[in-house]
């Protein structure tokens, strides 16, 4: 290795960076900005002066994006409708015969106070027996006159139906005295709620994986122009150009992809969307309901279009990182 | 200016293309240097520029050690440096006036600054008028002398120049010689690699001769501590 004498100045006072960045700081930043402006306008000049290969990236991202986004947002809908639809789930509560009206009717008022239930409504056993003996047309039959053997109940319609509070609903349920026998209607909605953490599961990891071929897209662009403005790169190192100068270009390259990715993955959503709300609807209401209102908020396009730029320059830096090393100056 | 004690240089391969060289380039001196192809001419200068690094001994360049600079710091060194290479090294897709302004675009100047010193530096080279123009609609010493202007724009302290009339008749050698000359009257250290052996003997300037990986002429003696 070489030689060292100690007690050396690393660097003499006069030409030492620190200080000559201190003195000259404030024209310093103005520059540092200046650069950042020049250089994004050139990146963007650059994209635009290449628009078929240019979009050919942009495009790869676009798609990327748009498929879990599409995912996420029927996820979204669907559990909107959920809880629209789970007014048709609900729970029996069959009372015992010793139980008399006035305290069913009290147990009623005690549910209908808690927050997990939407609403409670008490049936008498006479009620019950009524409405049995209508629909089984009953009425002149003669077990008309005969003892009631149904039981009052109460029927109870739960507010929220995410697995925990039906939960805790069917504990506070099971603890109850006067109820003999519980019957749920729900397990329908419990099912589809576990189908719908499997499918965002499912979502989650198609989102990660497009990520990557993001990433994996951006890079590989960054990469040609890394190699194609490999001579550039050497003679402006040469001329003293800091590695922040010398990525500055590239990452924002990778920033106008991402933009550009992301504006287009909007338009595709939108467009898929608008393509399918028709359809949907006509199919919906044969079954009687309506089509959820599925379009992107204003902070989740925003955010959509953030997460395109944070992965576009995620992947400029790693390709930068893999081949920056490759065009040292010779 | 440059100081080198006992540097030797062996790259990868095992090749030594310098040993134990000692050498001291005084400030606004102008030294040539020659030697065979492969004699060690351009690893010499890749030291100073700390393109490559030694493998032993020591190299001092504008009161710095080389080895003890850190990788952040290598550019703000280079940029007391001027750097002319046998082929140039324009940009092909900038401007005439965009390649000499390049090192002080890299330095922060101010754009006033700039166009300032860049028409500067085109008139000392004779290029005022191709400002516009893109290097490859240019003659080759006319490139050369881009080139030139884009290593002086930012008056650097030393002006290192590897072949820089390789390619070039010799009128225009001489031309270019001159102006590294010129340079040199105003106070800049000029160190340049050539084995033009016949331009170098009619100018009356400290050669330096390399012979396999060895200086063969003694370092300036007067300058010896
Ligand atoms: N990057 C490298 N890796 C390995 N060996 C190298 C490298 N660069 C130069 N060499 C070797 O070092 C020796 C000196 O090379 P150098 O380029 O310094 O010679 P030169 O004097 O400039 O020659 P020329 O006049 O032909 O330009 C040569 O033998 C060359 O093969
Ligand atoms: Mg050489």
């Amino acid at each position: 290795m070489t030689q060292r004498k100690p007690n050396q100045p690393v660097i003499s006072k006069h030409n030492k960076p620190s200080n000559r960045k201190r003195e000259q700081s404030a024209v310093n930043h103005k520059a540092w900005l200046r650069h950042h402006r020049d250089t994004a306008l050139d990146s963007l000049l650059r994209l635009v002066r290449q628009p078929v290969s240019s979009a050919l990236t942009w495009l790869v991202i676009a798609i990327s994006l748009t498929l879990p986004t599409l995912f996420y947002l029927a996820l979204t809908s669907l559990q909107q409708q959920t809880v629209q639809w789970q007014e048709g789930g609900q729970i029996t509560l069959y009372l015992r015969q010793t139980v008399s009206e006035a305290d069913g009717e009290r147990l009623t008022d005690e549910l209908n106070a808690r927050a997990e239930v939407l609403r409670a409504h008490y049936i008498s056993a006479e009620e019950a027996w009524a409405s049995f003996r209508e629909t089984l047309n009953l009425s002149r039959s003669p077990f008309a006159t005969e003892n009631n053997p149904l039981p009052a109940s109460i029927v109870v319609i739960p507010t929220q139906q995410n697995n925990q509070q039906l939960e805790v609903l069917r504990i506070l349920i099971d603890g109850l005295p006067e109820v003999e026998e519980v019957q749920l209607d729900l397990a329908w909605i419990e099912r589809l709620n576990r189908f719908i953490d499997l499918i965002y599961r499912i979502v989650a990891g198609l989102a990660a994986l497009l990520g990557i071929a993001v990433l994996l897209v951006v890079g590989n662009t960054i990469r040609l122009a890394i190699e194609s403005r490999k001579a550039e790169i050497q003679v402006v190192k040469l001329l003293g150009a800091t590695e922040a100068f010398v990525r500055r270009p590239f990452i924002y390259l990778g920033l106008w992809y991402g933009l550009f990715g992301g504006l287009a993955a909007w338009m595709l959503v939108s467009l898929v969307i608008w393509w399918l709300s028709g359809p949907l609807a006509a199919f919906l209401s044969t079954y009687g309901l309506t089509a959820p209102i599925a379009w992107l908020s204003v902070f989740e396009t925003l955010l959509l279009i953030l997460a395109a730029i944070l992965v576009a320059i995620l992947g400029a830096r790693i390709a930068l990182w893999r081949h920056l090393k490759d065009a040292e100056p010779q | 200016m440059i100081r080198f004690d006992q540097v030797s240089k062996r790259y990868e391969g095992g090749h030594e293309a310098l040993s134990s060289v000692n050498l001291h380039i005084q400030k606004g001196e102008m030294v040539f240097l020659t030697g065979h192809s492969g004699a060690g001419k351009s690893t010499l200068l890749k030291l100073i520029t700390r393109t490559e690094t030694c493998s032993s001994g020591q190299v001092r360049v504008n009161n710095q050690l080389l080895h003890r600079i850190s990788r952040r710091q290598v550019p703000f060194f280079r940029r007391h440096l001027g750097i002319v290479h046998q082929d140039h090294q324009l940009l092909m897709d900038h401007t005439v006036y965009d390649n000499v302004a390049l090192p002080l675009v890299i330095a922060g100047e101010h754009p006033k600054d700039i166009s300032r010193r860049v028409r500067a530096a085109l008139d000392k080279v004779g290029l005022l008028k191709r400002e516009k123009y893109r290097p490859i609609q240019l003659s080759g010493g006319e490139q050369q002398r881009v080139g030139i202007a884009r290593a002086v724009v930012k008056k650097p302290v030393i002006l290192l120049a590897d072949e820089p009339t390789g390619n070039l008749d010799p009128a225009l050698s001489k031309d270019i010689m001159n102006l590294f000359a010129e340079f040199n009257r105003v106070g800049t250290t000029v160190l340049i690699a050539s084995h033009d052996l016949g331009l170098i003997a009619r100018l009356n300037y400290r050669v330096l001769s390399l012979n396999q990986g060895k200086l063969m002429t003694t370092p300036f003696d007067g300058a010896q501590s």
